[in-house]
């Protein structure tokens, strides 16, 4: 639900990497993150709205994230979050399990089917 | 938000805060949506309608949204705390590692004043608040009294004949269980193995009343506690199996020699437990069976009615557990009923010769605590114990004020680096939490170093004050921790509140400029008022040790009339030995004989009672002396001829009892001074003729005036006749005179007598002085702590007056200085230092004297021949105060008056 029909469903755990990344690029609220991933996924990614703001909650109590309130370009008020040095190393090294993960996963799914 | 800025947070956000904030950021979200799908060229309202769709369920998640959030406020706010707690824990550790004279002085301090309380709470736990072990609710038990007035003066007891027992246990209505028990030294073993220890004789109703069962075997029943002599069966006491048996399980079935009869082992009760006795006790028997062994012989050689049937016998205490729903005042009421019906019984039995009826002497029954010391019959014991626990607690407060006057001064030290904090934005609330951090650390420290010293110091206490009570746990049970977390709390609390408030408001601009000095006459009054409040309990606590010493020095060199550290009592307990009264008669003659042998043994008199412990009176009649005159009763004794040599007892006029006054020789009589001057008070006794028990009796001539002697420290001088052993009724033991203390020889003359023993016949010796001892207890007791307390208040007020002084002279440099270079002669600045401290010292003492005269009356009982108003002590305390006040500040006073003026001008 949210998603539309044709994105991809999150696997799970991979939110927080995913707003933790948007944040490497400095600070941003929660629509900016939601519309950077939108975009940077070319619109296959979906993101449900809410189950980002769980998310932003559970890792700003984990001190992955910041949060604070400011102001955006139009003068409206909103929270933005930033990345933590904490932050910046889970970012590391849940890139770095993802990318191992994929890659063990990719090259047993690609590789030559037994004939049926 | 950074790190750094939300540790100077000013307030945690509120729920309706965090749920406006959430709801600020949702619509947010949502506008943005609609903006940017509207940019894409869909419809405004088709495009919420999608925005709300992307949203996911909106209620829904506003909610979860909220509650996650709070939820994310919360635990931050906790890891907050707690980091902040780290932080002032680390930082307070850091500081009294800086300056470690300063926490030592501050721990000490507080481990005196925590440890000294510790140590009186586990003594007044112990007599006052604790019910015995095992005891189901305590509050429902109790014990049972009976009042009776006689000459105008209630007494209250709580012993009573067996006969009486029955009587209430039958007549009453308001008990669910009743029952009887006696605490006793019976002598158990037999030949070598022989030895005295404590045995509880208790009815079989009484292991009901416990929540126990035996550690071994069983507990006795009804059916071996029927009259007239029970069951000879017994239940060992824990200890006693564990020391005595190698606690063997094989040890059922096994015989025991208790008393005079040989006992059978049916059980061993359960750890910890001694019944309602304070100390432990080494074997259960049934009450039928001990009291037949105590009194079945020698009511049966008088030819009266049997042990279970006299109302003469008063000796066994009874206990009874309310039924539900009867109050304590229906119970006493429903006792008194059944009293009074008893004593008419008994005197429908045996007419009273006195003239007087039963109501005459106002008899009442009285249920009362199942704690002896919390009924009528408090020992002077807990009443001593209950004022030092009061002592102590002053104690704790005299410390917790010098430590407060410690912080103080090191928080107005720091008063610029808090300043700059305050500045900064830390919030107040948080200044305290660190201020109070820190003095609570102090007081853990404290605490744990206290409770140390209570473990060490309470023993030597216990030993000291109560040996006679059995402590079965150490000094630091639960409770007492407890406790001890309790006063230390307090005492953190307490201290670190003084700081707290002298800075909760600073003048922060003043103490942040360069060279903000303190003036010379704005002393803290904080400070000033913790000073007087020391000083006021100190003289409290040194005026009541004063009173106390007296009261001990008093008792300890009274008159007693016999010489008490130079006796031993020595008898025998024939424990089932069958002897004829000629071979008794013999058997103390050949005692005597054999002991005035010994090279140790200066005189041997035969006696039949012993002053403090067993004493006998009857009624004196003499012709021609009105009976109006003789309305007191007269101490008894039968003495032989040499008694008044041993026990120290001087003859005033006339002569002693001597070898001629045999029987059938004429009759004889020795009075005690006061006993001749109450009878003949303006005549001369020696010749007269008195009569001992009715006019019936036939006359006695006085032969002899004797020193007047005391049985107790309560009373007066007592009256007393001596009369021949050979004339009146045998003696029961001998007062042995030994050269030297008598406590040193007990066990040689006891083993020498011993040898004289037929059958399993038992010779016990006890130093007197061991009676007497018991009675001065209470003195001794409250002179020293009282001297210790005192002593310990003293040092303790003392350091902190030299501490403020000192630190007032360091503070006041710059204006010192001036004084001296505007010629000020150094005597001037001792002076005027020294002037202040003693004034401090006055007002001080002044309070106390106030508080000293007013709570007097509430000391006078506890005192002995000296009045609570005594000038004398008084006048001694507040002098030395004066002199140690005036010490106290003479050292700084010194240091001021060296003050170089150069130096002084440029501090800052």
């Amino acid at each position: 639900m949210g998603a539309t029909g044709d994105q991809l469903p999150l696997v799970k755990g991979t939110l927080d990497a995913l707003v933790l990344k948007a944040l490497s690029w400095g600070p941003m609220h929660g629509f900016e993150i939601t519309t950077w991933v939108e975009e940077r996924s070319g619109g296959r990614l979906g993101v449900e709205d809410s189950a980002l703001y769980h998310a932003l909650n559970r890792m700003e109590e984990r001190e992955l994230i910041d949060a604070e309130w400011g102001v955006t370009e139009n003068n409206r008020r909103a929270r933005y979050y930033r990345m933590t040095a904490a932050g910046r190393a889970h970012l590391r090294a849940e890139t770095a399990r993802w990318v191992e993960y994929a890659e063990a996963v990719t090259g047993i799914l690609t590789s030559p089917a037994q004939a049926g | 938000m950074s790190r750094i800025r939300r540790l100077l947070r000013l307030r945690p956000k509120r729920a309706a805060q965090i749920a406006s904030d959430v709801d600020e950021e949702i619509a947010l979200h949502l506008d943005l949506r609609i903006e940017q799908l509207v940019r894409h060229g869909i419809p405004r309202e088709t495009a919420r309608a999608e925005a709300l769709r992307r949203f996911g369920p909106l209620d829904e998640a506003r909610r979860s949204l909220r509650h996650s959030a709070r939820r994310r406020e919360e635990r931050i706010r906790m890891r907050e705390t707690l980091e902040a707690l780290m932080q002032d824990l680390r930082y307070a550790a850091r500081g009294m590692r800086k300056q470690p004279g300063f926490a030592a002085a501050v721990v000490a301090t507080l481990a005196l004043g925590i440890g000294a309380n510790a140590t009186m709470f586990g003594i007044v736990d112990r007599l006052l608040l604790r019910p015995p072990a095992y005891l189901q609710s305590p509050d429902e038990a109790g014990r049972i009294y009976v009042a009776r007035t006689f000459d105008g003066e209630e007494s209250v007891s709580g012993n009573m004949p067996y006969r009486r027992y029955l009587d209430l246990r039958e007549s009453t209505r308001s008990f669910a269980q009743t029952a009887a028990h006696f605490n006793t030294e019976m002598v158990f073993g037999v030949g070598d193995d022989a030895r005295q220890a404590r045995a509880g004789l208790v009815s079989a109703s009484f292991w009901p009343f416990f929540g126990v069962r035996p550690a071994l075997g069983r507990f006795f029943t009804e059916a071996e506690d029927a009259e007239p002599a029970g069951a000879p069966v017994a239940v060992l006491g824990y200890g006693q199996w564990q020391s005595r048996y190698g606690g063997d399980p094989g040890v059922l079935g096994k015989p025991i020699r208790i008393g005079g009869t040989d006992f059978t082992i049916i059980g061993v009760a359960p750890r910890g437990f001694s019944g309602l006795s304070l100390s432990a006790v080494a074997a259960f028997i049934p009450i039928t069976a001990g009291g037949a062994d105590l009194f079945g012989e020698m009511m049966s050689r008088r030819n009266r009615e049997p042990w279970y049937r006299t109302y003469n016998l008063q000796w066994m205490e009874m206990i009874a557990r309310r039924k539900p729903g009867v109050t304590a005042e229906a119970a006493t009421a429903d006792l008194t009923t059944a009293l009074l019906r008893s004593l008419e019984t008994q005197r429908a039995a045996r007419p009273d010769r006195s003239g007087r009826s039963i109501a005459d002497t106002r008899p009442r029954a009285i249920f009362a605590s199942i704690l002896r010391d919390r009924g009528p019959n408090a020992g002077q014991n807990a009443k001593v114990a209950t004022w030092l626990a009061g002592v102590s607690a002053l104690v704790l407060l005299i410390a917790c004020a010098n430590v407060a006057n410690l912080l103080l001064a090191r928080a107005v030290r720091r008063r610029r680096e808090i300043a700059v904090r305050i500045a900064l934005g830390v919030s107040r609330g948080r200044l305290l939490g660190q201020l109070l951090t820190e003095s609570l650390l102090l007081a853990a420290a404290g605490a744990a170093a206290g409770v140390m010293l209570a473990h060490w110091g309470g023993g030597v206490l216990r030993a000291l004050l109560l040996p006679d009570v059995e402590w079965a746990g150490a000094v630091s049970d639960a409770r007492t921790l407890l406790f001890v977390g309790a006063a230390a709390a307090l005492a953190g609390i307490l201290t670190g509140l003084a700081p707290a408030v002298q800075l909760s408001n600073p003048s922060v601009a003043h103490t942040l400029k360069a060279g903000g000095r303190e003036g010379s006459l704005r002393k803290s009054r904080l400070r000033t008022a913790l000073l007087v409040l020391q000083g006021a309990i100190s003289l409290m606590l040194l005026v009541g040790a004063g009173l106390f010493v007296r009261s001990l020095h008093n008792v300890r060199t009274l008159e007693l009339g016999f010489d008490p550290e130079r006796l031993l009592y020595v008898s025998y307990e024939a424990r089932g030995t069958q002897l004829d009264s000629a071979r008794r008669e013999g058997l103390m003659d050949e005692m005597a004989e054999r002991a005035r042998a010994l090279p140790t043994v200066e005189a041997v008199g035969f006696t039949r009672t012993v002053p403090f412990w067993m004493t006998w009176s009857d009624d004196v009649r003499a012709p021609g002396v009105d009976t109006t005159r003789l309305r007191d009763s007269y101490l008894m004794n039968a003495v032989s001829p040499e008694y008044f040599a041993a026990a120290g007892t001087r003859i005033l006029r006339g002569r002693g009892i001597a070898a001629e006054d045999r029987a059938g020789a004429p009759l004889v009589a020795v009075l005690s001074d006061l006993a001749a001057r109450s009878i003949w008070p303006n005549e001369e006794a020696l010749g007269k003729c008195v009569k001992v028990g009715a006019d019936t009796a036939p006359c006695r001539t006085v032969v002899g005036i004797a020193e007047d002697i005391r049985r107790s420290f309560d009373e007066g001088p007592a009256r007393h006749v001596y009369m021949s052993s050979a004339q009146y009724a045998d003696s029961r033991g001998l007062f042995v005179r030994t050269r030297g203390e008598a406590r040193g020889h007990t066990e040689t003359v006891r083993r020498e007598l011993q040898r004289l023993m037929p059958g399993a016949a038992y010779v016990e010796a006890r130093p007197v002085q061991e009676l007497v001892d018991p009675e001065i207890r209470p003195w001794r007791l409250g002179a020293t702590m009282f001297t210790i307390f005192g002593g310990l208040a003293l040092l303790v007020a003392a350091v902190g007056l030299y501490s403020v002084i000192s630190y007032g002279v360091a503070q006041r440099t710059h204006e010192l200085g001036v004084r001296v270079a505007l010629g000020a002669r150094s005597g001037d600045v001792v002076r005027l230092v020294v002037g202040e401290g003693t004034r401090v010292a006055l007002v001080g003492i002044v309070l106390g004297l106030g508080v000293a005269l007013f709570a007097g009356r509430y000391v006078k009982p506890l005192l002995y021949s000296v009045s609570e108003r005594d000038p004398a002590t008084f006048a001694v305390v507040i002098v030395a105060l004066l002199v140690v006040a005036v010490a106290a500040s003479f050292i700084p006073a010194l240091r001021a008056s060296r003050v170089d003026p150069n130096v002084a001008l440029r501090t800052d």
